[in-house]
């Protein structure tokens, strides 16, 4: 008994002694502790199903069958700032013992949900599941399940032919996708009321084909930034990587990503240098690449490997790997990112905020040729593509050694209100 | 009927909207010239043709906040679509015939994991479809069928 109470006693003055207080200030009453809000995000080759990746930043996520203690650790998903809710694929829940039921709607129909990416798409039914994010927590969070086992309703066509359907681990480099940026819900109000629904939400009556209509979701069923529904830390995040250590690219890259702007001690927003790009009603500010005067939908994206976006210079070639004279073949792995004739090639691009947070900022950058990359590393900084692309996406490459702020939609963080991209 | 009707209402099903019958697939690239007024009402979305010196654009817009634009050029033939919106829009009845194409080149891509952008470039067929979640955009044309004296750029 003397023993803990000489522990209970002493527990704050330590306390005291690490962060620089007195020892004469001891009062009898011990300030709640800040919750956790700094989770670890690392990039590395991914996950062993992935069969490699780069420039992929990953974290940790907890995730439990709402109300139990039947949870996983679910290791290598993506941190994603340029989507918004968690995407987890189905057979990593099933291997850890995670059974999440699907939401149904006023039919009594699963609701399934068509997520959309360049070229392809996720499928798979909406669920709730409490998440837990270092210590932050959020209850029911609607979450859409990768359907990799085809256990449930299959795309319809509507959805499917946009491309191929990524619900694999090996399609996404991944074991899902947390989706933390601008906004709260992945959809909005674009599908609470509309006259004709659009191909994002399906109501789908058992798993046979076609059985699935296109159907409005409100704002409460939608796959949900889990962020906005932490009880504090809720309006935003910060992403903090390291620069790297070589231009040819690093081993892997340790950071984190920080929960709450100006809620704690260790998420202040910096009282000046700090550029605040406001957002668009689609979560774009806009860029305009050197020599250009064509100001592109642009935004800061973990999600996107390279810097994209379109270069008429003949000097930014495309990597081919039997290109014409006197562009020098490149590896496969590299094929379709830029290869420039002369590299690495310096380039700038002005940003500039839409509405209240209407910034602007002009960014150095270099694009390298990534066959000059060292083989085993993961992380690169000089890495672009994306030629012939209508947008600007500050990828990867942006993010190390910068601080990127994420205010979401509707929040304030001081007199700022979201959705805005700071750095 | 008209072939016009036709193609209107595969248009609806390419922005998923639902027509008052279920209508054959029908190409929009590369088809043939619509009607543009007719088949309005049973779109569900609002119809607006801007006829311009080289082609027609018609423009169909829907409450959800999709948009496809399709360029008609004076011989009659769709040489191009445009589209913006929360969600891609169905690509095997934009693209009609050039679909295959499409979905060839995009597997054969050897840029892995999720992508904010595509672009499929072909001698026949030009796609490029890029944006994320709120915000798609993208285009499809046939480089031999553009008029003479317009620019890609202006195919928005």
């Amino acid at each position: 008994m003397r023993i803990t109470h000489l522990l209970v006693v002493l527990a704050p003055c330590l306390l005291c002694a690490c962060i620089g207080g007195s020892n004469g200030t001891a009062t009898n009453t011990t300030p709640p502790a800040p919750t956790v809000n700094t989770l670890a995000v690392v990039v590395d080759a991914g996950p062993v199903a992935a069969g490699g990746a780069i420039n992929r930043p990953y974290v940790t996520v907890k995730v439990c069958v709402p109300g139990s203690t039947t949870c996983a650790n679910i290791d290598h998903v993506m941190l994603d700032t340029g989507s918004w809710g968690l995407r987890l694929v189905r057979s990593v829940l099933t291997a850890s013992a995670v059974t999440l039921a699907p939401t149904t709607d006023a039919n009594g129909q699963t609701i399934e949900e068509c997520a959309a990416f360049a070229g392809g798409e996720t499928w798979g039914p909406v669920a709730l599941a409490d998440v837990t994010l270092a210590g932050e927590v959020a209850s029911k969070v609607p979450v859409q399940v990768l359907d990799d086992t085809n256990t449930g309703a299959s795309p319809p066509a509507t959805c499917s032919n946009n491309g191929s359907v990524h619900n694999q681990v090996s399609d996404l480099l991944a074991n899902g996708i947390l989706g933390v940026g601008v906004f709260a819900q992945d959809c909005g109000n674009a599908c609470v009321s509309p006259s004709t629904p659009p191909n994002i939400y399906y109501g789908c009556a058992g798993i046979a084909p076609g059985v699935c209509t296109a159907e409005n979701v409100p704002l409460t069923g939608q796959v949900t930034n889990p962020v906005a529904l932490f009880a504090a830390d809720n309006n935003g995040v910060i992403v903090n990587l390291p620069n790297l250590q070589s231009p040819n690219g690093d081993a892997t890259v340790s950071g984190e990503i920080i929960f709450g702007l100006g809620t704690q001690t260790d998420n202040a927003l910096p009282a000046t240098g700090l550029t605040v790009l406001g957002a668009d009603a689609g979560g774009d500010f806009t860029a305009t690449l050197s020599g250009s005067t064509t100001a592109l939908p642009a935004l800061i994206d973990s999600g996107s490997d390279d810097l994209a976006f379109a270069d008429s210079d003949p000097n930014m070639a495309t990597c081919l790997t039997n290109p014409p004279p006197p562009q020098q073949p490149s590896s496969a792995q590299w094929s379709g990112y830029y290869c420039p004739i002369v590299a690495p090639q310096s380039l700038s691009a002005v940003n500039t905020g839409v509405g209240a947070n209407n910034a602007t900022n002009t960014v150095q950058f270099a694009i390298a040729d990534p066959n000059s990359f060292v083989a085993t590393a993961t992380a690169f900084i000089n890495l672009g593509g994306g030629q012939g692309s209508t947008r600007f996406i500050w990828g990867m490459p942006f993010f190390y050694g910068h601080e990127i702020y994420i205010g979401i939609d509707k929040a304030m963080v001081g007199s700022l209100q979201g959705p805005f991209y700071a750095y | 009927m008209t072939r016009h009707r036709v193609k209107w209402i595969s248009l609806a099903l390419a922005f998923g909207m639902t027509p008052w019958y279920v209508a054959p697939a029908c190409a929009a690239l590369g088809g043939d010239a619509a009607s543009v007024a007719s088949d309005a009402v049973a779109l569900h979305g609002v119809m607006h043709a801007t006829p311009l010196q080289q082609y027609d654009i018609h423009e169909i817009t829907s409450d959800n906040g999709m948009r496809l634009r399709e360029f008609l050029s004076r011989s009659g033939v769709v040489f191009a679509v445009t589209w913006s919106g929360p969600a891609v829009p169905d690509l095997q009845k934009l693209l009609g015939t050039s679909y295959q194409t499409y979905t060839a080149a995009v597997s054969a891509e050897g840029h892995h994991g999720l992508k904010r952008s595509v672009r499929i470039a072909t001698p026949d067929l030009v796609v490029e479809s890029g944006g994320h979640m709120r915000a798609f955009s993208g285009r499809a044309y046939l480089p031999a069928l553009i008029p003479s004296g317009t620019s890609i750029a202006d195919l928005r």
